[in-house]
């Protein structure tokens, strides 16, 4: 697939990520984003032609918050549209963004994802996500009591707890594989200015110190929930070159949702029993670096930004998007490959590990990985990036965001 | 797995998962933030605060950080006088609570009220008069409730100047 016109990525913003930014109200947070944007690309807000936004339904309460904050999005009387996908929105966004430019509509969008998880109540809104559990739960004939028990293989972190608890047999890895993860991500953190969970001298030691929430998965390994926001300016190949010293052109993206046998309606998924197998993500990098031109994954990737909210899914995306060979992802870690000087680094914002204000985790990934090839990254690696990959995950377990990205346009030839 | 699966032809004889219920509780609060902290805390005062925008003049209450207009900031606290011009109104016949819809004694009468100096307009009640001498760009003044605690209820309506 080539697109009509190439779009390109000129400027992502962010607001600082905390657990609770109480000094400002929603559409406050999603300004700071915006203004951060279009500060950067040191254009006139006027020069947007559209606005595309999301975030989680239903975390903070408010349903629709695009509406009561088109003004500080800078979306007064331009189109506006809204995209949610649950733990993917930014990705979809994006890809919204990248769409909206490839079919010729729009020459500037403007991109926004944004969470303030503070306001809400969290678990109420993963219980809409968590309803295909419910079903399965229902028809197996458990009781409300019982179901309210077995929680603890529900939401977020019951799903991740199988992924690990499969990953682990499969690849042999260890605690102290995962606890890497997490030193590598908080340390990174540390030396970038909007993450939530700065940590500059964590140690393995202390992630294996804290307590069990769900086997094999440490208090310490969780992911934290953060009030954040991000924005992203997508435009023309034409445009790009005039306002950026480094446009970051996207070539490839993709989006796959696949059932589990865990989480499809009805106990009527694909039958994928394994959680940590994933043929979506490999599907849709699959098609991502067919689009963008790339054959050897391992090889020409240079940056790539996954979305990790626990250590075992950093280890298994890296490996089912083709970065590493299967089970051999732990190993890498150990060795330092994906360390902020290492071969390939992954993660070096933090990752969503050390940040997560869901609706924007999937946005920060594309976001960061752009940064990465402009040079303006806040933890920015030492190597020239030309060509990075931004990933994201959500939906239940199974929807996947692909966005493959480069210095260079995608080849014409192909 | 040593348990009885129930299928959903069979549930009327078996345990009824379907028709359990449960409560659940959700709670969600907002975070007004510093600018509208500082409206609320007006109000404590019983003074209007609002915002004026940095390029364009425009005076905002309750007050926003960034002008809608021309996206500048609007950081500037400004205090606004204690009246204002009804610019809109609605007259409402029923009183609703958190349980019913009754029929209200007194009509309600709600009006989009411009403070002197703002460029934008608030909903409050008018009180002290009647619905059929309401007009449109009628001058009014605020009168506050009794017990003032930093809330939105501190303002217990706007009445018009000089009896009407």
């Amino acid at each position: 697939m080539a697109h009509k016109v190439q779009p390109a990525i000129i400027s992502c913003g962010f607001c600082e990520h905390a657990s609770k930014r109480s000094d400002v109200n929603m559409a406050e947070l999603v300004n700071e984003a915006v203004e951060d944007c279009i500060k950067k690309a040191n254009i006139d807000w006027k020069d947007i032609d559209a606005v595309i936004n999301g975030n989680m339904p239903a975390f903070e309460g408010a349903n629709m918050p695009e509406l009561w904050m088109g003004d500080h999005m800078a979306a007064k009387n331009k189109p506006m549209l809204r995209v949610t996908t649950g733990g993917t929105t930014g990705g979809s966004v994006t890809i919204a963004g990248y769409y909206s430019v490839a079919s010729g509509l729009y020459d500037m969008v403007l991109a926004i994802g944004f969470e303030q998880q503070s306001c809400g109540d969290t678990t109420v809104g993963l219980a809409s996500v968590g309803l295909g559990e419910f079903t399965i739960f229902s028809d197996l004939g458990y009781t409300i009591e019982r179901m309210r028990s077995n929680m603890g293989g529900g939401a977020a972190i019951g799903i991740a707890s199988y992924q690990a608890m499969n990953y682990m047999r499969r690849s042999r890895a260890t605690e102290e594989d995962l606890a890497r993860v997490v030193v590598q991500n908080r340390r990174n953190a540390a030396k970038n200015w909007w993450t939530h969970l700065k940590m500059p001298s964590i140690t393995i030691e202390d992630v294996l110190d804290t307590p069990y929430i769900s086997y094999p998965l440490r208090f310490g390994m969780v992911c934290p929930a953060s009030d954040g926001a991000c924005a992203m300016l997508i435009t023309t190949e034409e445009k790009a070159k005039q306002i950026a010293d480094i446009p970051v052109y996207i070539n490839g993206v993709a989006s796959y949702s696949n059932e589990s046998a865990i989480l499809g309606i009805d106990c009527a998924g694909a039958g994928q029993v394994d959680p940590c197998e994933q043929l979506g993500a490999m599907k849709s990098a699959e098609v991502a670096y067919g689009q963008a031109g790339i054959s050897f994954p391992n090889k020409e990737i240079d940056y790539a930004e996954v979305y990790s909210p626990f250590p075992n899914q950093e280890l298994m995306w890296v490996e089912r998007v083709g970065l590493f060979e299967e089970n051999k992802a732990p190993e890498a870690y150990q060795n330092g490959v994906t360390a902020l000087n290492g071969e390939l680094p992954v993660n070096c914002s933090g990752g969503v590990n050390s940040t997560n204000a869901i609706g924007a985790s999937a946005m920060e990934r594309p976001a960061e990985a752009a940064l990465q090839i402009m040079g303006k990254a806040g933890n920015q690696v030492p190597k020239t990036v030309h060509t990075a990959l931004g990933h994201g995950w959500g939906g239940s377990i199974n929807l996947i965001t692909h966005v493959v990205m480069s210095d260079e346009p995608q080849r014409k030839w192909r | 797995m040593g348990e009885k699966i129930i299928s959903k032809i069979n549930l009327e004889d078996e345990q009824d998962i379907y028709v359990k219920r449960g409560m659940v509780r959700a709670e969600f609060d907002f975070w007004v933030g510093i600018v509208m902290d500082k409206f609320y805390e007006g109000l404590q005062n019983k003074q209007f605060i609002g915002t004026k925008c940095s390029k364009c003049g425009k005076v905002f209450l309750p007050p926003r950080n960034r002008c809608a207009d021309c996206f500048a900031k609007a950081e500037e606290f400004v205090e606004l006088p204690q009246t204002g011009v009804v610019k809109n109104f609605t007259v409402s016949n029923y009183n609703v609570t958190e349980r019913r819809v009754r029929k209200a004694k007194e009509p309600n009468m709600v009006g989009l009220i411009q403070i002197d100096g703002a460029d934008t307009a608030m909903v409050v009640p008018i009180i002290n008069t009647n619905p059929d001498d309401l007009k449109e760009g009628m001058k009014v003044k605020v009168v506050w409730a009794k017990n003032i605690k930093g809330h939105p209820n501190d303002i217990a309506g706007f009445e018009p100047v000089g009896g009407g």
